[in-house]
Formats: structure tokens, sequence, C-alpha cells
């Protein structure tokens, strides 16, 4: 655990670096939130490393100059980290197509950063059409392309097989950690969770994978009991991450978060890519049907917010607690609709505004209690 | 027979109102409250300024009015604003000044000026509170301080902390959580200007910051502001006991310039009173 | 009949049809698809009689007749953020209106069809609508232009997408896809786009005939909402005669052109004319804008071609201004400048709108620190009357224009 919170707090990337100095000629990729198919940059050789923003320790004075204010933290800060020269480490960046504030990002990237692999991954909204899988296949080509002419090194079909099996592994011990989560919630803490998934963000990914596999096992030996607590999904679309002390003050309030969508982009799929076959398409594949509801990008089928009453009680919760972060479009608009529904199906549900650099918590925390106790004493 | 101009630099709340001579040079002063009327506020210190400086209404050639209440002044011929005014105010007490800060009560600008005090460029920030004095008064009240004493407290701190709240209204309970826990008040302060001065220099960036740079306005009384201001930017910040007056200097200087026969490059159409 | 009334005449009178025809009695059992303005496919929908509904001209109306403050508030009622876009509130709070705009009741959506060009809240925008309206959805994806030239994955995407739009709109419509018609409606949207680039043209004139920000938002409304048509195409005939004519005399919107310049973002809709008299008291005249492109990047040399039906509509949509990466909008701007020979840049940012927003101030850094062309950024909003402060952006015109002003007396 103590790992895996100084990992989380280290915004100077010495994980990163560390990697390098074992890896002589590896390039590092940031990844910008929330899903990029990681296994491509893995496949060439490369340490996919996500940006989660610099949270609140450091002060965002170059990038007003570059984009306006009344947008999410998280991109400012990000764009702080980079015109402080802190993110030096890194030799390319992927944003994919979450929101118009990152796509814009990706452009502010390539002006001020010029010398730098900067990509910008249109992932298909239309995953409807019978054109999305060629489309997908397309992108994720050319983005492999640019990655191996980066790298100087190709990637063949066996190298993707190998990314694509690692990153199963990955997400199948992630799915492993949350299920203790989700059926004993006693054991395992949210903001413990989140820790640990987070970890991986500057890990190489099969070393991730065993981290998670002992913090499992370690998880299922502790002695803890279980309490009367609100069990409770918790949704918010993050892009920009809560301070761990937001989650706490959350279950401090008396909360046991059975399911979030926090880190969602570590644990995209459910079920693993099939690494037989065409292993690009397989990857593109697997996003344009076997995608997670998410704000960030439109649904197949079936409307989201129809599904979610359902979801929250297959889960086994009594309430939801949404979570967004200021300024955040994507979740803005969805909050609307998930309410509806919610109030519909009389499932009960409080709203919590965060920002990644917010250090008060006192309201949260009242917030939520008032919510538990009037759940819990109805 | 002397000739003399004047500008008056009618703000929000205060006005100002500078005399110069013939030759530019400074023949008079007065500052005051702009209180409820900016027309009464402006003939009190208009005829201050004259009594002061020992002379008739009437050998003031040409008057320049600038700042909030500049199209309200009676006896103004014309107003310029205060970014241009303040430029100029700010190149003739410190000549080799490029970048100008200025942190009023409710609005903070940064100003690039060329070698003849023109400007270059501006940005401003009048839209939030953050970074304005606004932030100064609500954290002077929420210690229960004065305005004039938080500055030279914040000097004495040893640990400074770190204020992350932007927002002028949540500051407030970060102030409070941080006194709650024990903190010395110092350091809490030094924290505060510190918050400021990182706004004030996001916004100066966006000017680009040249030295000199020169920091007028109400706020550059205070200590600790220039403190926090030199410390964020690791070089000297020019301060002058006349950074209030940096405004009536620039229109007074326009003044000067049109009684000396130079054409309008302002607004004429618009009527003034 | 005085000078230039002929257009202005012709098109109250194409728009009052057009309102006209979305009423009950002026359907006549046809079909209505909402549609957004950039990277639109009405070409494609009129093929099959159907209505096209532009909830964004909607929202900039309900903003210029004044009505965009009580929507939005009934928006926000509802559980809308102050932070999110105001022409989707203005949207949420006309549906809770029942639809009562400032030019009749609108139909509801027969199809939605989300032209997702530029702008991801568009998505959201009408994932909302399916869901209170209850109707089908049809989102058109089209990528994000990274490069000036269209990749060829990005067209046949379209293009396969486009096929599946043809097929949804014959079932809801009941009207065959009819290609020959397509192509015939094609070629009506090119003439009056040929037309309407000569017309932007005019500006290069000293001084310019017409104001290219504040007075090309009106003139282009034809072309977005009435592209296609017969009555579109001698709209902008009528328009190239009238600025040819002012051209001649040397007659231009101010009184004295003294400041050119380029504008790039959308204007403060509920604000308009005071907003446009800040800069006309200046002298000022717009000699090109960036906004006037947003349905459309035809003087870029990108119009549709009934030669390639398809693939011109996929091309069209992607070369929409707010599709364009932020490397080509801030080259296009430059251009604009030298093209248009203007003496500086004034960008008008607005807090809805992330799309255009994001990166403006990127533009600015560059503009002024490179290439030393002095621009001036002032911020309001497109929709929400509440976010413009006439003071505030009176004092940073006002400074802007008395500098350069004063730097042209003193020589440099």
């Amino acid at each position: 655990m103590a790992f895996a919170r100084e990992s989380v707090a280290d915004t100077s990337l010495s994980a990163v670096r560390t990697w390098k100095e074992g890896h002589p000629a590896g390039k590092a990729i940031g990844a910008f939130p929330v899903y990029v198919p990681t296994e491509l940059i893995q496949a060439v050789g490369a340490l996919p490393v996500w940006l989660f923003g610099a949270g609140g320790s450091i002060d965002i004075s170059h990038a007003d100059s570059r984009i306006q204010s009344f947008v999410c933290s998280i991109s400012r800060s990000t764009l702080e980290l980079g015109l402080t020269a802190r993110l030096g480490t890194l030799d390319g960046f992927v944003f994919p197509s979450i929101c118009d504030v990152a796509r814009n990002l990706s452009g502010v990237w390539s002006r001020n950063f010029p010398e730098t692999f900067v990509e910008f991954l249109h992932l298909p909204q239309n995953r409807d059409s019978a054109s999305a899988v060629p489309y997908a296949i397309a992108e994720y080509r050319r983005l492999l392309n640019g990655l191996s002419r980066l790298t100087g090194r190709p990637a063949s079909e066996a190298d993707l097989r190998a990314a694509i099996e690692s990153h199963n592994a990955n997400r199948r011990a992630a799915q492993d950690l949350l299920a203790v989560r989700r059926e004993t919630p006693w054991l395992l803490d949210a903001w413990e969770s989140y820790l640990l998934l987070r970890a991986g963000a500057t890990m190489d990914r099969d070393a991730h994978t065993q981290f998670l596999r002992n913090a499992v096992a370690a998880a299922r030996r502790r002695g803890r009991k279980e309490k009367d607590r609100l069990r409770v999904v918790l949704l918010g679309a993050f892009c920009e991450q809560p301070p761990i002390d937001l989650i706490r003050a959350i279950e401090e309030a008396g909360c046991y978060v059975l399911e979030d969508d926090l880190l969602l982009g570590l644990r995209w799929f459910r079920e693993p890519i099939p690494a037989d076959g065409d292993p690009l398409r397989a990857l593109a594949e697997a996003y344009v049907t076997q995608s997670p509801a998410s704000s960030v990008s439109h649904y197949r089928g079936r409307r989201k917010q129809d599904d979610l009453p359902a979801s929250i009680r297959a889960i086994g919760a009594t309430g939801v607690v949404f979570c967004t972060a200021k300024f955040c479009e994507p979740a803005l608009y969805d909050q609307v609709l998930y309410k509806e529904r919610l109030e519909a199906a009389g499932i009960p549900y409080v709203h919590i505004e965060f920002e990644e650099k917010m250090s008060v918590f006192e309201t949260v925390r009242t917030q939520v209690e008032t919510f538990v106790e009037s759940i819990l004493f109805e | 027979m002397n000739v003399y101009v004047a500008g008056a630099d009618i703000g929000s709340t205060t006005a100002k109102v500078v005399i110069l001579d013939g030759e530019g040079k400074i023949a008079a002063t007065s500052l005051g409250p702009t209180g409820a009327s900016i027309v009464e506020a402006a003939q009190r210190r208009f005829k201050e300024a004259i009594e002061a400086a020992k002379i008739d209404e009437h050998e003031v050639e040409f008057v320049v009015g600038t700042g909030y209440g500049r199209f309200k002044i009676p006896f103004g011929h014309t107003q310029i604003t205060e970014i241009s005014c303040h430029a100029k105010g700010a190149h003739y007490l410190f000549p080799g000044t490029r970048t100008i800060v200025d942190i009023g009560g409710q609005d903070t600008k940064a100003i690039g000026a060329d070698e003849r005090g023109e400007v270059t460029d501006f940005c401003m920030n009048d839209k939030c509170a953050a970074g304005t004095g606004r932030f100064l008064d609500n954290a002077a009240l929420a210690v229960g301080l004065s305005i004039d004493e938080i500055g030279p407290i914040s000097l004495k701190a040893a640990k400074p902390l770190r204020i992350t709240n932007v927002c002028t209204v949540f500051v407030e309970s970060e102030i409070m959580s941080h006194m709650a826990r024990g903190e010395k008040i110092e350091d809490v302060l030094r924290g505060v200007h510190n918050a400021i001065a990182i706004r004030s220099i996001a916004l100066m960036r966006r000017v680009g910051i040249t030295p000199e740079v020169t920091f007028t306005g109400g706020v550059s009384r205070n200590v600790g502001m220039v403190q926090a201001l030199e410390g964020q930017l690791g070089t000297k910040v020019n301060v002058s006991p006349l950074s209030q007056y940096v405004g009536a200097i620039g229109a007074a200087l326009y003044a000067l310039e049109r009684a000396r026969g130079a054409p309008p490059t302002e607004l004429v159409a618009e009527a003034s009173g | 009949m005085t000078d230039g009334d002929a257009g202005k005449d012709l098109q109250r009178r194409l728009l009052s049809e057009y309102y006209g025809s979305l009423s009950d009695e002026g359907r006549n059992g046809r079909k209505v698809a909402y549609m957004f303005v950039p990277g639109n496919v009405v070409e494609l929908t009129r093929c099959f009689d159907m209505l096209p509904v532009y909830p964004e001209i909607n929202a900039l109306q309900c903003g210029i007749k004044k009505m965009a403050g009580d929507l939005i508030l009934r928006a926000e009622n509802l559980g809308y953020s102050s932070d999110v876009c105001g022409y989707v509130k203005n949207d949420i709070g006309l549906m809770l209106s029942d639809r009562k705009s400032p030019f009749g009741v609108l139909p509801k959506p027969d199809l939605l069809v989300c032209n997702y060009s530029g702008c991801n809240t568009f998505v959201k925008w009408f994932e909302a609508l399916a869901h209170f309206y209850d109707a089908e959805l049809f989102v058109l994806d089209i990528p994000y232009l990274r490069e000036r030239e269209a990749a060829k994955e990005d067209v046949d995407y379209i293009v396969a997408q486009l096929e599946e739009l043809a097929t949804v709109c014959a079932r809801i419509s009941g009207v065959p896809f009819d290609r020959g018609r397509l192509r015939r409606t094609l070629e009506l949207s090119m003439e009056a786009e040929r037309l309407w680039v000569e017309a932007l043209k005019t500006a290069q004139s000293h001084p310019s005939p017409y104001d290219a920000y504040f007075e090309a938002v009106f003139y282009m409304a034809p072309l977005n909402i009435l592209r296609g048509t017969e009555g579109c195409v001698e709209y902008y005939r009528l328009l190239l005669e009238e600025l040819r004519a002012r051209q001649k005399e040397r007659r231009g919107p101010v009184p004295e052109e003294k400041f050119r310049v380029v504008f790039e973002g959308p204007p403060p809709w509920p604000h308009f004319r005071s907003f446009w008299e800040l800069f006309k008291r200046w002298g000022v005249c717009g000699v090109a804008s960036t906004y006037s492109k947003v349905g459309g990047l035809f003087d870029q040399g990108i119009l549709h071609d009934p030669a390639q039906p398809l693939e011109s509509i996929a091309r069209y949509a992607m070369n929409c201004y707010t599709n364009w990466n932020l490397g080509l909008r801030l080259d296009l701007l430059r251009r604009y400048v030298k093209e248009y020979e203007a003496d500086a840049v004034v960008i008008h940012s607005t807090k809805s709108c992330r799309s255009f927003s994001v990166g403006q101030a990127d533009f600015r850094e560059v503009l002024v620190k490179n290439d030393g062309i002095p621009t001036l950024m002032v911020e309001s909003d497109l929709a929400d009357p509440r976010y413009y402060s006439e003071a505030q952006l009176k004092n940073r015109i006002d400074a802007f224009f008395e500098s350069l002003s004063h730097r042209r007396l003193l020589g440099g």
C-alpha cells in the first residue's frame, strides 16, 4: 500500500525514469484518459504511462496563457506539467477523443511541443455502423505506424498478441481485485483499490499484474469485520481524478462503494480480447462491441441511462453517488438523464462536484452523511 | 504664462487627481474615496489638487479622465482607458519598465509597454475575484485583521502554507481549517499572498514577463504582496509611493500631449458628463 | 427599392416560407430531421422530402430575440449545470416550452441526425433529445481533420455511414433513395457555395463593402438553412451583385474604415447589436471571420460536387471550421490577416463553446509574440445573456484600439 501511495503521489515520473534505466532504448508514451489501446504502445516495446493530472500538487501559472480557465482542472494541470518541463521523460503523447477540451488540448500540445510525437485518436462514435470496425482498425494502424516510427521498432503480430495477452492478464487481475471489494467490501476500501490500480499508471504491465495478484491475496487474508454501511455505486466519468481523501470521505461518511468507474481505462474490457487471429482486428472489434457505458463515448444499441437502474440493482447497491469534476461537460450532461431514470426507478442518489486539487472535504462528508442517514433510517 | 494639465482617475473605490506643469513635473496630487457620486468625488479631488498646486482652475488647459468613472467627469475634455494611462504613468515613474501589473480592488491587469510607454499588449482579469484585492479583503476578514495589518504579518512567515482554493468565497473555509489545525497566522497569510501572486503572474505570462516589472494599484502598498511577487518572479519589482497615482499621472501625460497640439487618438465622439 | 433590399427581402421571404413549412399544415406529412450546421447532410435528407431543423440556429435566434435567458433557466431548473453549453440549455428550454420559438411552434424530430463534426457536445445534445423525445438517433461520426487532406479511411468511414443513413431516411420517410435527385440537389449547393465564395472575397477591397463578421453571420444564414434549394442560389446571386455595386461606390458598413479586423469566435447573440457598436465606434470593419465558416470552409476550395456525391458530402463534413485541428485553424487566421490585409485580430472567447475557445489563448500567444499581429481577446458567451459585461468589454476594446491609434500616430 505504501508503495502504491508513493507511486501515485510522485508527479516527477521517477518510476518511468527507473524503467528507462532498465530498458536503455525504451520509450515512454503518455496516454491521456479515458481509454487508449495501450496494447499498441506495449507492442512497439514502449512503456504506456497514464496521465492523470497533477492533482493539487502544482499551481497553474503557464497554462492560462494557452487555454481558457473555465475548463476541467486536469486539462490545465496536465498542460502545466508539460509547460514546466516535468514530463520530459515522456517521448510521446496520445490523446483519445473523449471531449472537446481534450481534443483541443492535443492541438495545443502539438503547437507547444513541436518536436514531440503527439497523436489524437479518433475512436469511433458510431459503433452501430458496419464501418466502425474497419475505421477503428485504420485508426489503430495509423497510431501503431506512428509509434513504430518513433521507437524505430515495428510491431509484429506476435508482439501485438503478446501485448494483448499481457493486458488481458492485467485487466483480469484488476477485476479480481474489484471483485473482492464488490463481494466483501469490508476487506478492501475503495480508496485502497484505487491506489493499487492507479499505481499501474507508471508500471510495466506484467509487474503491475503481479502486484495486483499479491494485493488480492493479501486483501482476502484480512481479518476485518463487516460494518453496517450503505452500499453504493460511485459514478463520475473520471478523466479528472478525485483526491484520495475525497474517496475516503465518502466511505467514512458511511458507504461501501461496491463499484465505481474510476480508472475505467485500465479495465475497459470485462472479457479477455482474443489473442488469436488478426490482433488489430481483435482490438478494434473489442472496442466497438465490448466497450462499457461511459460518458465519453456514445452508446451502442441501448441508451446507457436506460440500463442504469437494472445494473445498480444487479450489483446489489442501494444508492448512487455521482461525483463529477467541475466543468466536465460529458459527465454533467449525462447526470440529468441518469437522474431521471434513477428517480423513476426509486433509486436514491447524491451529487458531489469535485476538483482534483480540492483539499477541504467537510462539505462532502456532510452531504454524504445526510444521504446515508436518509436512506438507512427510512 | 504657466500651462498646467490634469489627469483624473476615478475608480470604483478611490478617486485620484494629478496636476502636471508644462514641463511634465508633478505640481499636486489628491486622493479620496469615490463614494456614491462619481461627479462629486471628481470635483472634490480636482478642487483639492488645484488648491494644493496654488493655481487657478482656468490655468488647467486640458483634463483627461480615466478609470471606471471616466465618462462622468464634468470638467474632463476627453477620456482614455486606464490601461493606456497606467502604461504611460508607470513609464513616467520607471522609464525602464516593460511589464506592469496592476492589482486593484476588483480586477487585475497585466500590461506590456515599450520604451515610449506605449501599450504593446494587455490582459485583464475582470471576471473572477481571485487574484484581486478582494481576495485579500476576504482573507483579512476571515482572520479578523485589517487589510493594512495582514501584509506586514505575512512577512514573518517561516513555513508558508499553500492555499489551493482559487475561489474567493471558498478560501475562507480553507483559511479557517488551517487556523483550526493550529497553523500560524503569518504562514496562512503568506500563503494567501502567494496565491494572489501566482494568479497575477499567470495573467502576466499572457503578455510576457519582461523586466523591469512595475507593480501599481492600491494593493502595491501591501509589503506582503510585493514580497510574494518578487519571491515568485525571482526578480525585483518596482514600487513607488506614487503607485496609486499611476493612472492619473498617465492621464495627465496624455493631457499634456493634447495641450501641446497632438491630435486625438481616442474616441472623441463620446460626450462627457 | 433602395440598394441591398432585393437580397434582404428575398432572404426574409425564403426564411418565412421555411418556417411556414415547419408548421403542422405546412409540413403536409413530411418528416422532420434535426441536424447540426457543421457537416450537415441536408442534400441527402432533402432527397427524402425531410424538412431540416437546426437547433443551433433556433438557439441563436432565441438569443437575438432576447428569449434565451428564460429558456436557459428552465433547463437549469431541470438540472443542467451552469457550466454546460448555453445552446444546449436553450434547446432543452425550448423542449420544455413545447418548442414555442420566435418563429412559431417547431415540430418534434422524426429523426435526430447527429452530424458530429467539430463538437463533441453535439453528441451529448442529441443523446438528451433522443431521451426526452424518445426519438430515433443516428450519430454520423465525422473524424477530426488532422491533416489538410482528409485520409482515405476517414472518407470511406463517412461514406459508409451515409449509405446507412440513407437507408434509415428511406424507412422513416417512405421515400425511396433517388441518387439522381441527390446529384441535382448537390448541383444547387455547389452553385450557391461558388457565389458565396465570390461574395466573401469582396472584403479584400479597401474599404470592404460589408462587415465579414457582423454582417456575414446573416449573409450565411441561407447557406446554412436553405442549402440545396433554388431560392438559396438566387439569394447569393443578388448578394454578390449588391456587394459588387458597393465595391464600385467604395461604400462600406462604417462611415470611415479605420481598422480592418479578422474576427475569431462566435458572436454574443443576446447582445449582438451592442457588441457591434463597441467596434463600429472605432471605425472597425470585419474583413474576415472564422465563425462564418462553421457551416463549411467553402473559401478553402471545399465545395459539394455532384460528380462525387457521397464523397464530396464526406469531405465537406470534415472541412467545417471547428473540425479543423488547431494547427490548421491558426494557419487560417494568419492567412486571413494577409489575404484581407487586416490590422488586427479580435478573438471573442465564449464560455459555452469549448470547441472554439480552448486553445484561443494559444492562438493569441503565437499571433502576438511570434507574428507581431496585434490581437485582442475578449470574453463573454454566445448564448447566455448573463455573461456579458458591457463596461468591461468596452474597456478592453477601447484600450486596444486606443493603443493602435496612438501607435499609428507615432508612426509604428
